[in-house]
């Protein structure tokens, strides 16, 4: 072991008394968090900024900016390892870890925000795959996994090279051993390591940008003026490497000074990666202009009030100091540090200020995308108090922030501590080696289908009569009393063209739905899904003709009388007005409602003063009722899985899950373990003097000398 | 070895036929993971379509309606799941009371976003709150266009008629700390052939309720007019048509008011003071 890494490797003893103040400190204002929380969990979130206008707020701006960071690492030294860029090697190991510690951080953070942190399982137990909730958790679950994997992997050779380092503790020595697997540095091991880190970084990069497209996609799922933008995945993902390449070039300043890695961490990498986060912010700016000039030039609707408050309104001034201070003032900075010649002596302090200044923007900006949508409803905020439609985080939430960010530092801290910040065996010589089930139990629904009835139902009529009158029957009166009434009544449905055209008729029933198609519908009109049976058709409008007869005592025809129709609905009863019999005492209503299923219509005589009141009733059917009760374009009832959301998400984190098992499970745990349990009896490997006898360069060094 | 054309077109016909096979697969597969049977909850007592039709030319801004509904359901304070809005479409326009409720969208967003179907839409057309199941994530009410959404930021305040019967997904309470709360169209009037209690409530008798099957609503007076009638003599809409959510809730445009607008309204009142 060369001087260079054994001043590496005291990091890991570090224990003095600014590494005990430092941790301290952190755990203390973690421990204030864990109060707030307290609070929290037992008041419910009254405690928080949030209410019902802007639900969201603190947690969700930390959980995307948090995953947002964690873009840094994995997916810069992925596509570094991927491209085979030399100069990565020192950096790699610090970009791993910011990502692990990232998303586990992140992921937390909506854990806070739940309303009932207690049913979070029921997301396992009833999770439906169209929710981007889901989506997210799916993600963020499968991603930190391969993050981990990805971050162990090319550890293992330093566990090695530090279980057999002399003066550390047994505890710590037999730890790492048992996490190096048996490491003993045989060519087969290299091998299998290389192709397992190969592996996982071809892997991780569509995981990385598909894990922040669906943080994104929880907002852009939603009709919310700014939030419903096609462009917020690419967008959110171009913002989350910015922050994170950023996030990546502050832990390396501050690193190399606290632990003085001048050796490892040269100008050069500073530049590389300066550039690197220059690009960034330029793709970052035009994402950010194609965002609002799209909405600023049509200034439209809804999204108006919101442009309104943030370019003008009582978000300006957030607004463009965010986008200074995340934008423009890094860009300029870095352009000035790393252009000019004659200012590149100061390129690493230069870097550290701008990508300080684009982490900070990057954590506003994120409350900027989320508080003024939610604030800026389509209805507008009427009737509840200023703290109700002002968002202002409460102590609580800043609590829980900053315990998060104390979280995350901690944590780092004890990666640093844990293990070599720097990979060692990589940076050894410039030749490297490269290396559900838903729900509830299903019951078929069956449709109440009626036997369709016969066009034409002569129903037998109710006589019904008006008893004969009871009262008034003395001799008040000097005329005769009234007669007794009756009333026939019957119906037919009529075929439409033969339907007398009648003044109140509506014309053409407009067809009702439209061919609409809903990705997360049950039934789809996939080839594979199946069960997408024909939509049954909605019978066509039904023209019934209710005619009655309106006779007297002796059975005349009483005619030019006035006949009033009803129809008795489940809640009410609709009148249809008064009719005139003709000379032969028939009165005819025609009904074009859109109607179905089967009503008693009664046809009432009011009588005068020569005739009785009288009335009859008749069941009149219109005709099945479509079932389910839906119409069936815009049935939306997916509980379960649909098979157009479903099959994508599963199959792509499912494979990742694969190549999971694959490089983990068998070529790692299975094969290079057993490979290095057979080979060597003495696992600790002789590794002094950084002899390179335990290398097997797999690819010769493309790296120019003298960087 | 040389790749020939023969071999090349038998590694294409080999592709193919795995392609084939596996997408026969996949379908039988698909067949067993998407179930397109309804879970018995989404299955309503009745073959139904609730539809509700306010007519903003009777809505004098009263809100009775807010007040019945908050008696009915034990409404947790701060929370207005039947709201009236005095909105105004422009300034030369003038204002108008809008009455919202939850619209029951056909297409509705929340239950689309809901991670763990806790919102989930009948077959009668309601959607539905399960407080049972919901874990407070709130995508919901991000989700919802109309606002109609309402979260028990703490514990609500209790009165003990609300604790003594047992929770439901019908009346939606005792109510709990942490869920979101919302219209559900008091379901349990419902099955006793009720009306919902804003509709029964209004004096005005500017709610509608019915059954778009019996092609008829009825409002709080009594009175039952044809459905497809007043929506189309009276050019009724339905609000944010444009966002797609197909509303169960429509609106007959605030025409021929008899009663004060808002602005006279407030002038009245100003006066009076």
């Amino acid at each position: 072991m060369n001087e260079r890494e054994t001043k590496l490797l005291r990091t890991i003893d570090m224990s003095g008394r600014g590494f005990r103040a430092w941790v301290a400190l952190l755990v203390s204002v973690l421990l204030w968090g864990a109060f707030a929380y307290s609070r929290q969990l037992r008041f419910g979130l009254v405690e928080t900024g949030m209410r019902d206008q802007i639900s969201w707020g603190l947690y969700i701006s930390n959980f995307v900016f948090f995953i947002g960071i964690s873009h840094a690492g994995t997916l810069i030294s992925a596509i570094l390892r991927v491209t085979d860029a030399g100069w990565r090697t020192p950096i790699t190991r610090m970009a791993e870890g910011i990502t692990v510690v990232a998303l586990c951080i992140g992921g937390s953070m909506v854990l806070v925000d739940m309303g009932r942190p207690d049913r979070a399982l029921n997301l396992f137990r009833y999770g439906r795959i169209q929710s981007p909730i889901v989506w997210d958790v799916l993600g963020v679950s499968t991603y930190l996994t391969g993050c981990i994997l990805y971050f162990y992997l090319p550890l293992i050779p330093d566990l090695g090279i530090v279980a057999s380092r002399p003066g550390i503790g047994s505890f710590r020595r037999g730890l790492y051993r048992l996490l190096s697997l048996g490491w003993t540095g045989s060519p087969e091991q290299w091998r299998l390591l290389n192709k397992s880190i190969s592996i996982m970084a071809v892997a991780i990069i569509p995981l990385a940008i598909s894990v922040h497209t669906v943080v994104s996609w929880i907002f852009a799922m939603t009709l919310r003026p700014g939030w419903d933008s096609s462009v917020f995945g690419p967008y959110f993902v171009v913002g989350a490497i910015y922050s994170g390449a950023a996030a990546v070039v502050l832990a390396m300043c501050l690193l190399r000074r606290i632990f003085h890695l001048e050796d490892y961490l040269k100008p050069v990498h500073f530049r590389n990666l300066g550039l690197l986060l220059l690009s960034f912010s330029m793709l970052y700016l035009y994402f950010n202009v194609n965002e609002y000039l799209t909405l600023g030039y049509k200034f439209r609707g809804p999204e108006k009030v919101l442009l309104d408050r943030l370019f003008y309104g009582d978000y300006a001034s957030y607004f463009w100091v965010v986008a200074f201070v995340g934008v423009f003032l890094p860009m300029m900075l870095m352009t000035l540090v790393l252009g000019p010649k004659r200012y590149r002596d100061f390129t690493v302090p230069g870097l550290g200020v701008a990508s300080l200044m684009v982490v900070i923007g990057a954590w506003a900006k994120r409350y900027l995308i989320v508080v003024p949508t939610l604030s800026s409803p389509f209805l507008p905020i009427q009737g509840v108090p200023e703290k109700w439609s002002h968002y202002a985080p409460s102590w609580v939430e800043w609590s829980i922030t900053a315990a998060a960010f104390a979280a995350f530092l901690l944590l780092y801290t004890l990666l640093a501590k844990t293990f070599p910040v720097v990979s060692i065996w990589e940076t050894r010589e410039t030749g490297e080696p490269v290396e559900e089930a838903p729900a509830a139990a299903a019951m078929p629904f069956r449709p109440k289908w009626r036997p369709a009835l016969p066009t034409i139902v002569l129903l037998a009529c109710a006589f019904l009569w008006s008893a004969p009158a009871a009262r008034g029957q003395g001799a008040a009166k000097g005329g005769k009393a009234p007669q007794p009434t009756s009333i026939s009544v019957g119906w037919q449905a009529l075929k439409p063209e033969d339907a007398p055209r009648m003044e109140d008729a509506r014309i053409a029933p407009a067809a009702s739905g439209t061919q609409r198609f809903y990705l997360d519908t049950k039934v789809l009109s996939y080839p594979w899904a199946a069960g997408s049976s024909s939509k049954p058709k909605e019978s066509p409008i039904p023209v019934i003709a209710v005619s009655a007869q309106l006779k007297d005592a002796k059975g005349q025809p009483l005619a030019y009388q006035a006949v009033s129709f009803g129809l008795k609905t489940s809640l009410g009863r609709l009148e249809y007005g008064a009719r005139a019999t003709d000379g032969d005492g028939k009165v005819q209503l025609i009904i074009r409602d859109h109607r179905f299923g089967q009503y008693p219509v009664d046809v009432a005589y009011g009588g005068d003063d020569d005739h009785q009141t009288s009335h009859g009733v008749v069941m009149v059917d219109f005709g099945p009722r479509p079932a389910p009760g839906l119409p069936d374009s815009g049935v939306l009832i997916a509980p379960t899985f649909s098979a157009a959301i479903g099959l994508p998400f599963l199959f792509f984190y499912g494979s990742m899950w694969c190549v999971f098992a694959y490089v983990f499970g068998y070529l790692v745990f299975w094969r290079m373990r057993r490979e290095g349990a057979g080979a060597v009896p003495n696992p600790a490997p002789a590794l002094d003097g950084g002899t390179p006898t335990q290398f097997v360069p797999i690819k010769p060094s493309r790296l120019p000398d003298g960087w | 070895m040389e790749g020939t054309r023969r071999s090349f077109v038998q590694f294409l016909a080999r592709g193919t036929g795995l392609l084939l096979v596996s997408g026969v697969a996949i379908r039988s597969l698909a067949g067993h993971m998407f179930r397109t049977v309804l879970p018995p909850r989404s299955v309503a007592p009745e073959n139904r379509r609730w539809v509700m039709v306010f007519d903003l030319a009777k809505c004098d801004g009263c809100k009775d309606c807010t007040k019945a509904c908050t008696k009915m359901h034990f409404v947790p304070p701060m929370q207005e799941w039947i709201k009236v809005y005095e909105v105004e479409d422009n300034q030369a326009a003038g204002s108008y009371f809008l009455p919202r409720t939850c619209m029951h969208c056909d297409n509705p967003p929340c239950v689309r976003g809901c991670p763990v179907g806790a919102t989930y839409k009948r077959t009668d057309g309601i959607v539905m709150m399960d407080q049972d199941r919901c874990i407070g994530c709130r995508n919901c009410i991000a989700q919802c266009p109309y606002s109609a959404r309402f979260f028990n930021w703490g514990e609500p305040p209790h009165t003990p008629e609300e604790m003594k019967v047992a929770y439901s997904v019908e009346h939606n309470y005792p109510h709990r700390k942490g869920v979101v709360e919302k219209c559900i169209l008091c379901p349990e009037m419902l099955r006793m052939g009720m009306l919902p209690a804003c509709a029964d409530t209004c004096k005005m008798g500017a709610i509608y309720f019915g059954d778009e099957f019996e092609d008829a609503v009825t409002n709080g007076k009594g009175e039952t007019m044809q459905f497809s009638k007043i929506t189309e003599k009276g050019a009724g809409f339905r609000l944010m048509e444009e966002l797609g959510t197909e509303p169960r809730v429509y609106y007959l445009p605030p025409v021929n008011r008899k009663y004060p607008s808002p602005e006279e309204k407030h002038t009245h009142e100003a006066t009076k003071v």
